[in-house]
């Protein structure tokens, strides 16, 4: 294990120890553990606020299990715990507010590692696709909790479906990686949207209800509200002290990376300035919502956390804020709330696609962005909300768009 | 020779770099070794030492298995930004960049898990 890497893990545990005080704080031990045991049982599709369904206290308690595993399982297959992983880790424990159990995700895991047995290829090889893979998780509730037929036999196929799904999702990710070049940073955000067509599909036929249901806390707690704000001062101070004086020029050295697939800012500038990197857009996205009143609750926190952890693996000030345009430029415009889930969400998700505004400008970033906002409020219905990661699906549609005009004019000039 | 999908994508990758600097000649040369193959590029750039020295870090970056079986598939299928050598480094054995009269010199030793560096032809002075 590299020397920082010790670091590294010691915040994140940190961030682990935060999340389990704030569920006490919330609910105490008793009311956070049931909570924790009500949110396996429920269904997990979009957008299931897990604050309102197992209480906050018991949804903090959810993610902070799920960080564990995800750390559990970087350290187990031998992998660096570095910009992707970190940003698993924090992706994984935000998704855990709305959709992602320990129930519903080792399944996934399960299959992408039986996939990497097929293949002959060690697990670590896989594990990326493993701990994002679990964006599928809702599809093993839903069979398991949501079908309306129950039982024992409903969780065991549940099981095997998501075990099932987690396995053909390698083949899958890698294939759609080439649709956009690397232009959309979640990747099987794309990956899992496009098998959820199919699995929609098969439920749909099994004459399953898949509409779209939201529960939202609109009325988050205080200890929801400070949760990010707090954690992003603590990245802000350990990357300013892990990188010292270096901090300003390796800063300014990121802000000149594209952030395409894949951009690991740990390795290819610092790992002080990357953890405060994910810091200073934690609280910046935090003041945003803030200031405009919106529900700091179960996803939103998790977008936050999203945002964070991909600050150490492609996002930053220079080629995020375009996409942020972008959006709100397209909610007034379309006369809808900036203060409504959709674009809320949307706002903090669209920063998927920073890479194109990294690599073509502001101008793109901005289209980019407007457009984003208008796929991903369909999108989810396509999928049933089977795919957690509804906007790495959106992004991914929209990078691929922008991806085949760039190159058809990049094209037309070199002739 | 075997794995063909895993050399044209190398091969792409690398002649995608090269590319850039807009060279008049690249001459590639890919030899079968006893434990693997080594891949040969040469063009007439002459490039300053920061660019030989960051190319070189980039090729012998450190074995990172979850981004080289990933993400190492979109070597040499992501023409539209920049090339990364760094994607060829995850996927490699070994590189040595530097410099021949008329420009530069990328040697590429591909070699199978069970690299052993005395079946390949690396310069034994290094």
């Amino acid at each position: 294990m590299l020397a920082y890497e010790k670091n590294v893990y010691r915040l994140l545990f940190i961030c682990i120890g935060v999340f389990l005080l704030f569920a006490l704080l919330a609910d105490g031990i008793a009311g956070s553990a049931h909570g924790f045991l009500t949110l396996q049982l429920h269904a997990a599709r979009l957008i299931n606020d897990y604050t309102v369904v197992g209480s906050s206290g018991g949804a903090l308690l959810n993610a902070a299990v799920m960080g564990l595993l995800s750390l559990g399982l970087i350290k187990l297959s031998g992998v660096r715990l570095s910009g992707p992983t970190v940003a698993a880790t924090l992706t994984i424990m935000g998704f855990s507010l709305f959709g992602k159990t320990p129930l519903n995700a080792l399944p996934i895991v399960l299959g992408v590692f039986l996939a990497s047995r097929l293949a002959h290829k060690p697990f670590r090889s896989y594990l990326l696709m493993a701990l994002f893979g679990t964006a599928l998780g809702p599809l093993v509730s839903f069979i398991a909790f949501e079908s309306g037929i129950g039982g024992l036999g409903m969780i065991i196929l549940g099981i095997v479906a998501g075990a099932i799904a987690g396995f053909i999702l390698p083949a899958l990710a890698m294939a759609m990686l080439r649709m956009h070049e690397g232009f959309n940073l979640y990747n099987i955000g794309l990956t899992c949207g496009f098998f959820g067509l199919f699995a929609a599909s098969v439920l749909e036929g099994a004459r399953r209800d898949v509409s779209i249901t939201i529960i939202w806390n609109s009325e988050p707690r205080l200890e929801l509200i400070l949760l990010v704000p707090l954690l992003s001062l603590l990245f802000i101070i350990w990357g300013a002290v892990s990188d010292g004086r270096k901090l300003g020029k390796n800063l300014k050295a990121m802000l000149k990376l594209s952030g395409r697939l894949p951009s690991d800012f740990m390795e290819s500038i610092s790992p002080g300035s990357a953890l405060f990197n994910a810091g200073a857009l934690g609280l910046v996205g935090s003041a945003y919502l803030m200031l405009i009143g919106a529900d700091i609750n179960g996803p939103v926190i998790g977008g936050l956390l999203t945002v964070m952890g991909f600050a150490t693996f492609g996002k930053h000030a220079r080629n995020t804020w375009p996409l942020a345009v972008g959006v709100i430029l397209a909610t007034l415009l379309f006369g809808k709330s900036l203060t409504a889930p959709g674009p809320v969400l949307a706002l903090l998700f669209a920063t998927t696609l920073a890479p194109l505004a990294g690599e073509f400008g502001p101008l793109v970033g901005i289209a980019a962005g407007f457009v984003h906002l208008l796929v991903v409020e369909r999108s989810a219905a396509w999928h049933g909300g089977l795919d957690l990661y509804n906007n790495g699906f959106a992004g991914g549609l929209t990078a691929t768009l922008f991806v085949a005009l760039i190159q058809w004019v990049k094209a037309i000039k070199n002739q | 020779m075997k794995n063909k999908e895993y050399l044209l994508h190398l091969l792409a990758e690398i002649s995608n770099y090269i590319l850039d600097s807009e060279p008049h000649r690249m001459v590639i040369s890919l030899h079968q070794e006893p434990d693997g193959m080594h891949l040969a590029v040469m063009d007439d750039n002459k490039r300053p030492d920061e660019e030989l020295e960051a190319m070189s870090k980039a090729l012998n970056s450190s074995a990172r298995p979850e981004l080289a079986e990933y993400y190492g598939s979109m070597g040499g299928s992501d023409l539209l930004g920049t090339a990364r050598l760094n994607i060829i480094g995850w996927q490699i054995k070994r590189a040595d960049v530097g410099r021949i009269a008329e420009g530069t010199k990328i040697d590429l030793w591909l070699g199978s898990d069970r690299f052993d560096s005395s079946n390949f032809s690396i310069p034994k002075d290094e």
